[in-house]
């Protein structure tokens, strides 16, 4: 049994006729102190999957199981000790903190309410919340508003929000791309930090697969295209041999800090990346495939294991250049 | 060669905002020259002073903050001695500049194409005709890969993200400026749409010839696509050269290397980071000496008493740094 369990999800915002579902028919499993990272563009999915997981919408389709258990069908106490298990940490800590509410009515409202603490507890509580985190663990601390803080600083709060509550799965959505480069490694190390002390599981949602490579480094990745899941792999092994064009071709529009990497990987560049639109017959990806053939565009291909634990989604994966994808630094300019 | 003046010249220039002991210096002697036809980057994190020298590049400084020293010049004319109307023309056909989150500067209410038309009006000496110009227009959106029926009747809520940001870069180029200033041209995109942008800024430095300078905190964009960088920290240029310079692996200011070494990537070594510890100084409390050396490993006793200047070594790259320019006194000491 798993810790979490997303079994055949589909989902949709809009009603039936509309064409695409936003997931379709999403298969993940998350065990104990797993990380599972989730990679895609904007738009693909990415975020729903970490709202469904978390109970803020309820799927259209498929079920999504706690501790083997059917979210939707809890009740009272059970439904109660889900939503403390599960917490979700969001991209934009500018828009995630109540800007009316003290870092103490924030941090201490949900300590109340699930009656981890009582009121003469609280004040001792949060401050050694706040040094969890790396915050200023004074009372004035706790005593400021979200405008008097720095991004870095909000998003500690909302981490310090989210591992108040002793969660066991922790949801997180984009949680550095709005930080500072300095700031992002301290805080992906701070996550880190959590499951290391604690029986903590990630669902790490990203577009970034340079962070995706260093918060699920020993972990899974799953990549995402318009809903559906095209592959999914050992962290490692996904990044530098990817089996499904769409990761070979996020991987290759990722810029490198390294300009001669970055000439290299230009001059090699296929040139393949278009706009065009998920397909609406066949594999969903064959509209912007270098490599779809018939096949791909009138059936869509199943899911097949390629190596142990490494799935992809596709018809052709040994049209996919061999060559590691991670880039040399440096090196000579000559061909 | 000739002995023409750089195309934009920064002389020393410090910006301040509120007055007085309060007053708070967002940028401070600071000195930059971007040669016709260069792409230059603008490197720094949050409140270091980019936006507000990439603001000074259009004498368009939001108030409070004014210019207190020093001064910008185009092709040799100070920004000082210019009257409204040749700074009018400085700001349309002289210097464009896209802001930050540009997907949000158009007129929700009106169509792209009645923007377009707005600002033909408004500068009627660039092209014959307003259909002229519309024409050229449809052009640069074909290079931005845009469909120039579909903008042109657009509003803007019913573009994508990544589309605005092009049509904002179109607009932007309406007038044929001699410069573009783009501030995080990338930031708020994902990874697919960032390398389109990447690309397509090449194309059209390529092609048009337009000499670009953009704004931005992620060193991977800066690697892939400027040819000069100026690295910002609280205010100061600590660093200025050529690309390959500046990721090379000589002189280095201590900043640099510390946000080069704290960036996840694809790189081989991209697993091997290091947070920065601290955090960026508050402007209305600066550290007396070199404002980095309070997170500096290198930092010494003079640093932290007087504040380094930026020297240059044999081949123009600048870096303010006591420690790195050590290397540069045996050798006949500053330049």
């Amino acid at each position: 049994m798993s810790l979490l369990d997303v079994d055949g999800v589909t989902h949709r915002y809009g009603p039936e006729t509309d064409d695409r579902p936003v997931l379709d028919a999403v298969d993940l499993h998350l065990d104990d102190r797993d990380i599972v990272a989730v990679v895609g563009e904007s738009g693909c999915g990415k975020t729903t999957l970490g709202r469904l997981a978390v109970g803020l919408a309820r799927p259209v389709d498929g079920q999504i199981r706690f501790d083997g258990r059917d979210v939707w069908s809890l009740r009272g106490r059970d439904r109660l000790g889900y939503r403390r298990a599960v917490q979700l940490v969001q991209q934009d800590p500018y828009a995630s903190l109540n800007p009316g509410l003290t870092i103490e009515n924030t941090l201490g409202d949900a300590l109340l309410y699930h009656r981890l603490v009582t009121r003469r507890q609280l004040p001792a509580k949060l401050v050694e919340l706040l040094a969890d985190v790396g915050l200023d663990a004074t009372p004035e601390f706790l005593r400021r508003f979200p405008h008097q803080l720095s991004g870095g600083q909000r998003q500690r709060v909302a981490i310090a929000r989210a591992m108040s509550l002793q969660p066991r799965l922790v949801v997180a959505d984009e949680a550095t791309s709005m930080l500072d480069v300095s700031m992002r490694v301290s805080i992906l190390d701070l996550l880190l930090s959590f499951r290391r002390e604690r029986s903590l599981a990630y669902l790490f949602i990203s577009h970034d697969f340079g962070v995706v490579r260093y918060f699920a480094q020993g972990g899974r990745v799953i990549v995402m295209f318009y809903g559906v899941v095209v592959e999914a792999g050992p962290t490692e092994q996904v990044i530098r041999q990817p089996r499904h064009p769409y990761t070979y071709l996020l991987l290759q529009a990722i810029p490198v800090p390294d300009p001669a990497a970055a000439r290299r990987r230009a001059a090699v560049d296929t040139d393949a990346r278009t706009e065009a639109p998920p397909a609406r017959t066949g594999c969903v990806f064959s509209n912007r495939c270098p490599w779809a053939d018939e096949r791909c565009r009138q059936t869509a291909p199943p899911t097949i294991e390629i190596a142990p634990g490494h799935t992809t989604a596709c018809w052709r994966p040994e049209q996919i250049p061999t060559e590691t994808v991670t880039v040399r630094r440096g090196a000579p300019d000559v061909a | 060669m000739s002995d023409a003046p750089p195309l934009l010249e920064v002389r020393d220039l410090t910006v301040a905002f509120g007055d007085g002991n309060r007053a708070i210096r967002a940028v401070e002697g600071v000195s930059l020259t971007v040669q016709a036809g260069e792409i230059h980057a603008l490197v720094g994190e949050s409140g270091c002073g980019k936006s507000t020298l990439a603001y000074a590049l259009l004498d368009v400084i939001p108030p409070p903050g004014r210019v207190i020293h020093g001064d910008v010049r185009f092709r040799g004319r100070s920004y000082g001695q210019m009257g409204k109307t040749e700074l009018r023309t400085l700001r349309a056909a002289g210097v464009a500049m896209v802001f930050q989150a540009a997907m949000n500067s158009f007129n929700p209410v009106v169509t792209i194409g009645h923007q377009v038309e707005h600002t033909l009006e408004a500068h009627p000496r660039v092209f014959p005709s307003v259909a002229a110009g519309r024409a050229y227009f449809e052009e640069l959106l074909q290079r931005l890969r845009l469909p120039p029926e579909r903008i042109w009747n657009a509003f803007e809520s019913q573009l994508s993200g990544g589309m605005k940001q092009r049509a904002a870069i179109a607009l932007a180029l309406l007038l044929k400026p001699a410069v573009l200033v783009l501030d995080e041209p990338t930031t708020a995109l994902d990874v697919l749409n960032q390398r389109l942008v990447i690309d397509i800024l090449k194309e059209l430095h390529a092609s048009l010839g337009v000499t670009i300078v953009f704004v931005t905190h992620d060193l991977a964009v800066v690697a892939e696509l400027a040819q000069s960088v100026a690295v910002m920290y609280a205010g100061r240029m600590v660093e200025a050269g050529r690309v390959d310079d500046i990721f090379g692996r000589g002189r280095r200011h201590p900043y640099v290397a510390a946000l080069l070494e704290a960036i996840p990537s694809l790189l081989d070594d991209g697993l091997q980071v290091h947070p920065i510890p601290g955090q960026v100084p508050d402007l209305a409390h600066l550290p007396t000496g070199c404002r980095f050396a309070p997170r500096c490993p290198l930092a010494r006793q003079i640093c932290r008493e007087v504040e380094p200047i930026g020297q240059s070594d044999a081949w123009g790259h600048e870096v303010a740094c006591h420690v790195v320019n050590e290397e540069l006194l045996p050798s006949g000491g500053p330049t």
